[in-house]
């Protein structure tokens, strides 16, 4: 075993934290300090150690090809029919979202320092167990793997939020834990038949996803009703599964519950990774594994998204609860994601692919600072809250920072995605959709650019109120007495914000560099689903660009000589003279 | 050192003041106004230099040599093979790749790419150039705010963005900075957070330009759509062909290289709406006289000299764009007039001296809209024109204002102070030459671009009387052979028509119902009404004049015993810039140093609109129109005003029912409370209210159903978690060992 290897390095990552979460039960006894300490530094470790996988996968020759990295795969039962392994691996869907995990798990550990010192060893054991199983689901490579890392990340979230909650923690934990677990066993039901599907083709049964694609590549699931709309049903148990996680409307509305009355360091996981995991499922299951039945629903799915967008903003727009105003804006800025994604058009897959690293940055620093202003003034209503500028500048600084970028602000990282899924669905309602949907393409896509004025609305709204102003909370609520000094940002906390802050900026100035790894793998994903659609939107196979073209007459280009060559030329002064014409 | 370089300078030396500022502003104390001040003044000696440059290799003379120089710093984003153009779209157009493919996909390539031409260099030259003044003059004027750092870091890095944003050769980087600068914008505007007034001014700019930006977006999404490219300047690919930009040269030397019909034409009135948001005309003026509780220097950079006339670059850059479409070109035009108009007869009544410039500014940036829509080179240039020198003369009277305002401790209603030239003589004087640069009262400089501007109306109402070059050009000449590629979409559709035969047919014929609106009468109204416009400003501008420094010496309480003039610093920066303010028109005027020097822009060298070029003439006729309706406002206001402050403004009286409906801003507010904001909020409670009682309910209804629930919530009080978690933990590693035991 080569300690050294990339599959070493990848499992080292997902073990390191359940190592740490081991030590802090050994631990327990020795107090507060000890039991953050110690999650703090099993947290830094493992983001080091992540992030240095990723430097390694960036430099290796499987992202150049566009291939899966660090790729481990050990029989488990294998003989007869049975091909069954357990594998794990990068590529370059699960890349930033394996980074996010153990970016955002800094964040909620060091969100929690002050907040928790009620049976600390069981929450930040739970956290670490939580890092482990989000870090997993985004390895995994076959089925039985993903699904259960999938279901491990229920069950630390139930009991973080049933536990360290607020007032209402069990209803929120128990609506948690069913919606998502109906939906995961769904899901399960459709993952296994996929894998029975396969198995009756190929002869083996293998949970495999690489083997799986190619498989059902070869043999689809059939759509007709001869073979009993198989592909369809699949499509839709897979469907219910991911969209309560991501959540689409109409499965929200375990969200705002169970994030206004999760722990803040609950919250930071659950907006910054766990939602994302809905995506990945559509991404790395349905798109590549089921075309024809995505092709069908997308238009569906894609109004969905674009419903959300507004829907959740709408609500978001009369929240007085600041939690629960972000939780609605998480739907809303899910619905960005999903519209991208069922646009089924490169620009914006790939936009929506970036968006929710962006969505998870933003969200996962607005509920880290809402979840400061709670322990600072004991109260989360916006209509009490007001003034904060003065008190905790530095505090409002990261605030605005987050919502110019959670409103799309240009600059910023929540912009690119943004504009990507939106000029993406533009083009689709321009050109790649029957005559008689282009209108209502065009319509739904207008929704989404609508959701831009809409989530500014909101968010300075509450901005405004919050932190403008002056206070208007009662002298019993101003923080306990403290001076103003101690009320801006601490240490830990800006631990906890500032790498976010740096990869707003980051990705923000120059998107290319977070853009360019996934594209391959992206455009590989989606490309069947993408083919389908278009097919379906053209029947016979009429190309967009049509064929006519070759009758036109062309006018004779301009001359060589006269021709400008920016890109090659870097400065280009005085170029030809264009001749006035017609004068 | 080459002008690429010098090009990068330019936002690069203000955002590093920014940054300097921000980090070490506490400990500059005093002196965090330093490295603004040095960073802005580089920038502008840096402008200045590139400005002789772009002069010197446009070369002037009778065919101007467009003037365009590239420099892409580096790649923002790219998407491979995301465009696939139709042969209906623009992006089709023959010369758009040389030897190959035309429709071979395309990739959604954005570089962070600057450009430099004759209108950036201009804009260059006035962002930092009354960047610098103002922030000299903010020394004095912010002094002792507990925000002075603050203040200085977000005067740099508005500079900075302002820079990029008309340095930009990319419409995604145009829009970009364009909603950067409104981050600053807000930022400014709600300088002082703790007042609830500022805060919801704020917010409500924010608010409003979304909106436009919402224009904006979407333009630039049908931009794509239809050229298969965002960059201005042409762009070579790496298989050696060349993609023509949407301003770039091949484009620009095609006759029919622009989308017009109902594509266009939607393309165009969503830039204007874009437009309309920055630069506060009809429907969206209203956040630009809130935006005055921001900090007066602000006021005067942001909100009166610069980032306004983003929505005057935008469309002044996209000119050929709108030359295909002479419908959108005088739906400009009218949002101008009417904008100016109407800001104009709301100025006449409002008693707070800084909404006074505000709806000036206004009226006068509706003044450049007028012009841009005539969609001849003389009103592009005049359109300009106008931009620079109201720069100078507006920006004088705001600061001069700000002076007021400080000497009068805050105070900056009219009616609570009065007979002021007395107290503060620099000001008064200053103040008055920008008043009278306002009013176009020859030789100040507002009276020549005005004159320029009417000129250009008249030239369109009345052809004939202005020979050969005034004939009706807005409708591109197209070669027939072209044709047939012409790019124009039947009806709305968002689809071109697949017989080309039909197209080409199509295509002469199309117009969109707008197009009905380019006719004489129509543009003779708009000449009217703009000179009506010209007398009302005289009116305001001088009203305020003779309330503020005429009469009886009056002091608000709030003054104290520190009403005096300004400090030094802040009269130097007024005293500089009423030297432009009195000459830049005569100069520019008589030696056409501006016109000949911007006709260089690529924008402007478009055949159709290089078409419209007619020597520069000065009609004596509309000079003495345009003055006549000067002084006769001048004249009313002295009658109203001057010398009997005791008896109250008779003048105001004469309006009667008028007077409140203008006072309240024709209730514009009020309606867009009413029709916007009311219904949205009313909807988004409607859909609050479903989303807890009808899905939450059903999904509640489903969670009761399994008893099980109940076991599992037991359980959550057995207070054994750790002991889950630490079987969640083994379960867990057990996976992973198994993994690495097989290794």
């Amino acid at each position: 075993m080569n300690l050294f290897a990339p599959s070493t390095h990848l499992l080292l990552v997902i073990l390191l934290p359940l190592a740490g979460a081991g030590i802090i039960w050994l631990l327990g006894s020795r107090g507060l300090q000890t039991v953050r300490q110690s999650a703090a530094i099993t947290a830094v470790l493992t983001l080091v150690a992540a992030a240095w996988l990723v430097l390694r996968y960036l430099a290796s020759a499987e992202a150049a090809a566009g291939q899966p990295f660090a790729v481990l795969s050990v029989p488990w039962l294998t003989g007869g029919i049975f091909d069954i392994r357990l594998s794990v691996g990068l590529d370059g869907l699960s890349l930033w979202l394996f980074g996010l995990s153990a970016l955002l798990s800094l964040t909620a550990i060091m969100v929690s320092w002050d907040a928790i010192k009620e049976g600390a060893v069981g929450f930040y054991m739970l956290l670490l167990l939580l890092e482990a199983a989000m870090l997993g689901v985004f390895a995994a490579r076959d089925i039985i793997l993903f699904y259960v890392f999938f279901e491990f990340t229920l069950v630390p979230l139930f009991f973080l939020i049933g536990i360290w909650g607020h007032d209402e923690r069990r209803r929120a934990a128990v609506t948690f834990f069913l919606y998502t677990l109906a939906g995961s066993v769904l899901a399960f039901l459709g993952l296994v038949t996929i894998v029975l599907w396969n198995a009756s083709h190929t002869g083996s049964i293998t949970f495999d996803i690489d083997l799986l694609t190619a498989g059902l590549t070869q043999h689809p699931l059939p759509m007709d009703a001869e073979g009993g709309y198989l592909q369809w049903l699949v499509f839709l148990a897979l469907m219910v599964g991911f969209a309560v996680k991501v959540p689409i409307f109409p499965f929200h509305t375990w969200l705002p519950l169970a994030h206004v009355e999760a722990p803040t360091g609950g919250s930071v996981d659950l907006a910054g990774v766990l939602l994302k995991i809905g995506i990945y499922g559509f991404l790395r299951f349905s798109l590549p594994m089921l075309p024809e039945a995505t092709a069908l629903a997308a238009p569906w799915l894609f109004a969905l998204g674009a419903f959300g967008i507004v829907y959740g903003a709408l609500v978001a727009l009369v929240q007085q609860d600041l939690k629960r105003l972000i939780a609605y804006s998480s739907v809303s800025h899910m619905g960005y994601v999903v519209m991208g994604l069922f646009a089924l058009e490169p620009v914006a897959i790939e936009g929506a692919n970036l968006q929710l690293i962006n969505h998870g940055l933003s969200s996962a620093g607005l509920f880290a600072l809402v979840g400061m202003l709670y322990e600072r003034f004991h109260t989360r209503s916006i209509a009490s809250l007001g003034g904060v500028a003065t008190k905790a500048p530095w505090l409002t600084v990261m605030f605005m920072l987050f919502t110019f970028s959670s409103i799309g602000l240009p600059g910023l990282n929540g912009f690119v995605g943004e504009f990507m899924i939106l000029a993406g669905s533009f083009q689709r309602a321009w050109t790649g959709v029957n005559v008689g949907l282009e209108q209502s393409y065009l319509l739904l896509a207008l929704m989404g650019v609508v959701g831009v004025v809409l989530g500014a609305w909101y968010m300075l709204w509450a901005v405004e109120r919050v932190f403008f102003g002056t206070s208007r909370l009662p002298p019993s609520h101003e923080a306990d007495g403290e001076s103003a000094e101690s009320l801006d940002l601490r240490w830990h906390e800006i631990t906890a914000l500032a790498p976010l802050a740096v990869f707003v900026l980051w990705i923000g100035l120059t998107p290319a560099s977070f853009l360019g790894p996934p594209a391959a793998t992206v455009r590989k994903l989606s490309l069947a689903s993408s083919e389908a659609f278009n097919n379906q939107m053209h029947p016979g196979g009429v190309p967009r660009a049509d064929q006519e073209h070759d009758l036109i007459t062309h006018a004779p280009p301009p001359p060589a000589a006269s021709v400008p060559q920016p890109d090659s030329v870097q400065e280009l002064a005085t170029v030809a003279p264009s001749t006035p014409a017609a004068r | 050192m080459s002008p690429s370089f010098l090009l990068v300078l330019v936002p690069l030396l203000p955002l590093a003041a920014a940054i300097v500022t921000v980090l070490a502003g506490r400990r500059l104390g005093s002196r965090a106004h330093l490295p603004a001040v040095a960073g802005i003044a580089a920038a502008a000696a840096v402008a200045f230099v590139l400005l002789v440059v772009t002069a010197r290799s446009s070369g002037g003379g009778e065919h101007p040599r467009p003037v365009d120089m590239v420099t892409t710093l580096w790649q923002w984003a790219t998407v491979s093979e995301a465009y696939e153009p139709t042969a209906d779209s623009a992006a089709a157009v023959p010369g758009t790749a040389v030897g190959t493919d035309a429709h071979a996909a395309r990739p959604f390539s954005i570089a962070v790419a600057l450009r430099l031409d004759p209108l950036t260099a201009t804009m260059l030259m006035i962002i930092t150039g009354v960047g610098l003044l103002v922030a000299i003059y903010s020394i004095g004027y912010m002094h002792d705010d507990p925000g002075y750092p603050r203040f200085f870091a977000l005067v740099a890095m508005f500079v900075f963005s302002m820079s990029m944003l008309v340095a930009a050769s990319n419409f995604l980087l145009v829009y970009v900075f364009w909603e950067a600068v409104g981050a600053c914008s807000y930022l400014l505007i709600g300088f002082w957070f703790q007042k609830p007034e500022a805060a919801r001014a704020a917010k409500k700019a924010f608010l409003v330009n979304r909106v436009g930006d919402f224009g904006l977006a979407i333009g630039v999404f049908l931009l794509w759509l239809t050229y298969g490219t965002l960059d201005f300047h042409d762009t070579l690919s790496p298989d050696g062909t060349i993609l023509p930009g949407i301003l770039g040269q091949t484009r620009l030397a095609d006759v029919s290289g622009y989308v017009g019909g109902a594509v266009g034409t939607a393309i165009c009135l969503l830039l204007l709406l874009a437009a309309c948001g920055k630069s506060a005309q009809l429907p969206l003026h209203v956040w630009l006289p809130d935006a005055m509780e921001g900090p007066t220097p602000a006021s005067a950079l942001i909100h009166a000299a610069t980032m306004v006339t983003a929505g005057i670059y935008l469309i002044a850059r996209s000119a050929p764009l709108y030359m295909a479409c002479p419908g959108a070109l005088v739906t400009v035009s009218i949002v101008g007039t009417t904008t100016a108009l109407v800001a104009a007869l709301i100025g006449t009544v409002q008693n707070d001296l800084k909404r006074v410039l505000a709806y000036s500014t206004i009226s006068q940036l509706g003044y450049m809209f007028a012009s841009l829509g005539t969609g001849t080179l003389l009103g592009f240039t005049a359109a300009i024109f106008h931009l620079l020198t109201h720069a100078f003369f507006k920006a004088l009277l705001f600061l001069g204002a700000g002076s007021v305002m400080h000497s009068m401790g805050g105070v900056i209603d009219m009616r609570r102070f009065g007979g002021l030239r007395k107290l503060m003589p620099i000001t008064a004087a200053t103040f008055l030459i920008g008043s009278l640069a306002l009013a176009g009262v020859a030789p100040f400089a507002g009276f020549f671009s005005k004159d320029e501007i009417l000129a250009s109306l008249h030239q369109k109402g009345w052809p004939s009387a202005h020979g050969e070059h005034g004939e009706h050009h807005a409708l591109v000449p197209r070669l027939p052979e072209t044709a047939a590629v012409g790019p124009t979409l039947h009806d709305v559709g968002y689809r071109g028509v697949a017989d080309h035969g039909e197209h080409a047919t199509a295509h002469a014929a199309e117009s969109v119902g707008l197009d009905a609106l380019d006719s004489p009468a129509v543009w003779q109204t708009l000449f009217w009404m703009a000179l009506v416009t010209a007398g009302l400003t005289a009116f305001y501008t001088f009203r305020a004049v003779f309330m503020t420094f005429t009469g009886p010496l009056r002091v608000p309480d709030e003054a104290g015993h520190h009403a005096h003039e300004s400090p030094r610093v802040m009269t130097l920066p007024l005293i500089i810039l009423a030297v432009p303010a009195t000459l830049a028109g005569l100069v520019l005027f008589t030696t056409e140093g501006l016109s000949s020097f911007l006709a260089a822009t690529p924008s402007f060298t478009a055949p159709a609109v290089a078409a419209t070029a007619a020597p520069a003439v000065f009609h004596w006729d509309l000079a003495l129109q345009g003055t006549l309706a000067a002084a006769l406002g001048i004249v009313i206001a002295a009658v109203g005003h001057l010398g009997r402050r005791s008896d109250g403004p008779q003048l105001e009286r004469w309006l009667g029912p008028v007077r409140p409906f203008l006072e309240n801003r024709m209730f514009i507010d009020q309606l867009y409370t009413a029709v916007v904001i009311k219904p949205v909020e009313a909807v988004a409670y409607l859909a609050a209210m479903f989303d807890r009682s009808i899905i939450d309910r059903l999904v509640l209804g489903v969670a009761r159903l399994p008893v099980s629930v109940g076991n599992l919530v037991r359980r959550l009080q057995s207070g054994l978690v750790q002991r889950y978690a630490l079987a969640g933990v083994v379960g867990v590693l057990a996976i992973i060992v198994l993994l690495a035991w097989r290794l």
